[in-house]
């Protein structure tokens, strides 16, 4: 029996009842990921550390965590001890790092096996996984096509059925997004969730983990093991963390959900209004209720995000000096000349952009104008939201206005038009809200994802909705074509 | 945004530009200023920024030593490094 495809639980069931041992499962893992080496979804594998912690699982006997030997991908962001961490960049092209991240050390000591590391945008700069220096990621769905970003490998491999799932890291929608693409789930927790210890920082108040997977159900098992207070970071919640599995079935009836005026839906593809339009009826014979609300603010999250994220980036980013770790320019004339020419020829063009405008927006006589005054509306987002949740449970919107598209053909005129694949999901980064994306069909056999965006530490509920929407249709099973990519 | 800031810039964030993308970068960045820049027409006053989702300072611990000395394994990622230091060139006679 294949192993491509199946998900987390799916796999369990084989493991436990011996139609495969975690070995065999580990080893047909690298196989798929080998037949399937031209989509480009992973940096770095980890083949013999993986196979080993298989053997020892199938020694052990010990199958009680239901990850135990569940293959994963770990975003290419995440430190893994003594695994290659580049950020899918030049500048950490050799990094290897000396600890692991919080969240991959939860996933991994609940057994799971970090079988290598998945592409991504150079730092997470991007929404289409064109920045990486290790090349473009494609869509499982479409040769050429876009998986989305910044977590383009994690979801296309996860799409493409070599692992059930992967980690993922949000900023603007970089779960999400890269999720919709390429017709798989994917959730960003409430900011603080997950600890952020050991994620290679891009914008800090923004950042958040959280997995990418087959169904909401295996999401709600992995944010389990990802979750959890860390002193180790210093915006880690320390609140109780109740098992997100318990409430996956409760009954949607009465539940209120919000559509976006300010969205104007009219406005988009009209397949793509098609799809949101069938999804709010079947919630809605669920039981479900809609009503319209207002986020007044909302169209100012993009130049909103655009000014907070590049300027939390450009502080961020100057740890990477050329002197500790990281790439190093050779024969430079001056102390001042490494740096430059260090940092020059370690970051990509996206990176530099992103650090010129958060420079320029938190340099002397701009601060107020840029920076604080994005702090400022960024309140008033984060107040609309208060306000729209006092009479709805969940706000759902697309999750993108547009299906994945072809390599090279958005951004690189104007790099506006690209940050606009994040309007529907900054808001949630902006206001630290947990959302999720879970596949609502196809256009123009791509697949398009519906967003539900949940109140405040309200994962429960937005899981529990996602996981009754899969159970009642069959969208999230849907599987591309691979013949391409063999 | 012109040649000048741009300069500047570059200079503050420790970055150089290829002559050949100096253009291109300069018009990104203006567009970019500009789309931040349509921030300038919602009022604000009285509102007060908010830095992040939590509104919480960062929680303080107690300094006490709880890892062993990593010396050797930090040294190992340094571009160049002896037994016990980072090492850069010497540009000072």
């Amino acid at each position: 029996m294949s192993i491509q495809f199946k998900s987390i639980l799916e796999l369990r069931e084989m493991l436990d009842t011996k139609v495969i041992s975690s070995e065999e499962l580990i080893q047909e893992t690298f196989q798929l990921a080998s037949r399937f080496k031209s989509l480009n979804c992973f940096v770095t594998m980890n083949e013999e550390a993986s196979i080993q912690k298989a053997a020892q699982i199938d020694q052990s006997g010990n199958s009680k965590s239901t990850l135990s030997g569940i293959p994963l991908g770990q975003k290419d962001l995440f430190c893994t001890e003594g695994l290659r961490t580049t950020c899918s960049s030049k500048m950490l092209f050799n990094f290897i790092p000396p600890y692991s991240a919080t969240a991959v050390t939860n996933l991994e000591s609940a057994g799971s096996i970090t079988i290598g590391k998945t592409n991504m945008d150079e730092f997470a700069m991007g929404s289409s996984n064109e920045t990486s220096y290790f090349g473009n990621v494609h869509n499982p769905w479409k040769k050429g096509f876009v998986p989305g970003g910044s977590s383009g490998g994690s979801a296309a491999a996860v799409a493409a059925g070599i692992i059930p799932a992967a980690t993922g890291t949000d900023t603007g929608g970089s779960i999400r997004q890269p999720a919709a693409h390429c017709g798989i789930t994917g959730i960003k927790p409430t900011y603080g969730r997950v600890s952020r210890w050991g994620m290679i920082a891009f914008a800090s108040s923004l950042d958040q983990a959280g997995p990418l997977a087959r169904t909401a159900e295996d999401c709600a098992i992995l944010l389990n093991i990802m979750s959890g207070h860390d002193p180790k970071d210093t915006t880690s919640l320390d609140v109780e963390n109740n098992d997100l599995t318990q409430s996956l079935n409760n009954s949607l009836k009465g539940l209120k959900f919000g559509i976006v005026k300010e969205f104007n839906l009219g406005d988009l593809d009209s397949e793509v209004q098609k799809r949101f339009e069938s999804s709010k009826a079947l919630y809605e014979s669920l039981g479900a209720e809609f009503m319209e609300i207002s986020l007044p603010n909302i169209s100012a999250s993009v130049p909103t995000y655009y000014s907070i994220a590049p300027a939390e980036c450009s502080s961020n980013l100057s740890r990477f000096d050329g002197i500790k770790f990281g790439h190093r320019t050779e024969h430079p004339k001056d102390l001042t000349d490494l740096y430059i020419k260090s940092r020059s020829e370690g970051f990509g063009d996206e990176v530099k952009r992103r650090i010129l405008i958060g420079t320029y927006a938190l340099s002397a006589g701009y601060y107020d104008a840029y920076y604080k005054k994005a702090q400022q509306v960024r309140r008033l987002i984060k107040n609309d939201f208060e306000n729209a949740f006092n009479s709805v449970d969940l706000i759902m919107t697309p999750t993108s206005p547009s299906t994945a598209f072809g390599f090279g053909t958005k951004g690189s005129q104007n790099p506006v038009e690209l940050y606009l694949e994040d309007l529907f999901t900054i808001s949630a980064n902006l206001a630290g809200l947990p959302a999720i994306s879970i596949p609502h069909g196809t256009v123009n056999s791509l697949p398009v994802g519906l967003q539900l965006i949940g109140n405040f530490l309200r994962e429960d509920q937005i899981l529990n909705a996602a996981h009754l929407f899969q159970k009642n249709s069959e969208f999230h099973l849907m599987k591309p074509n691979m013949e391409d990519f063999e | 945004m012109d040649q000048e800031i741009v300069r500047t810039i570059c200079y503050l964030a420790r970055l150089e530009i290829d002559e050949d993308k100096a253009q291109k970068i300069e018009k990104d960045l203006e567009t970019i200023i500009e789309l931040i820049g349509g921030l300038g027409s919602i009022d604000t006053t009285n509102i007060e920024p908010l830095y992040s989702p939590l509104e919480k300072t960062a929680l303080k611990h107690e300094d006490i030593l709880n890892s062993d000395n990593q010396k050797e394994k930090f040294l190992q990622n340094a571009p160049h490094s002896n037994d016990d230091y980072f090492l850069v060139p010497r540009f000072v006679e």
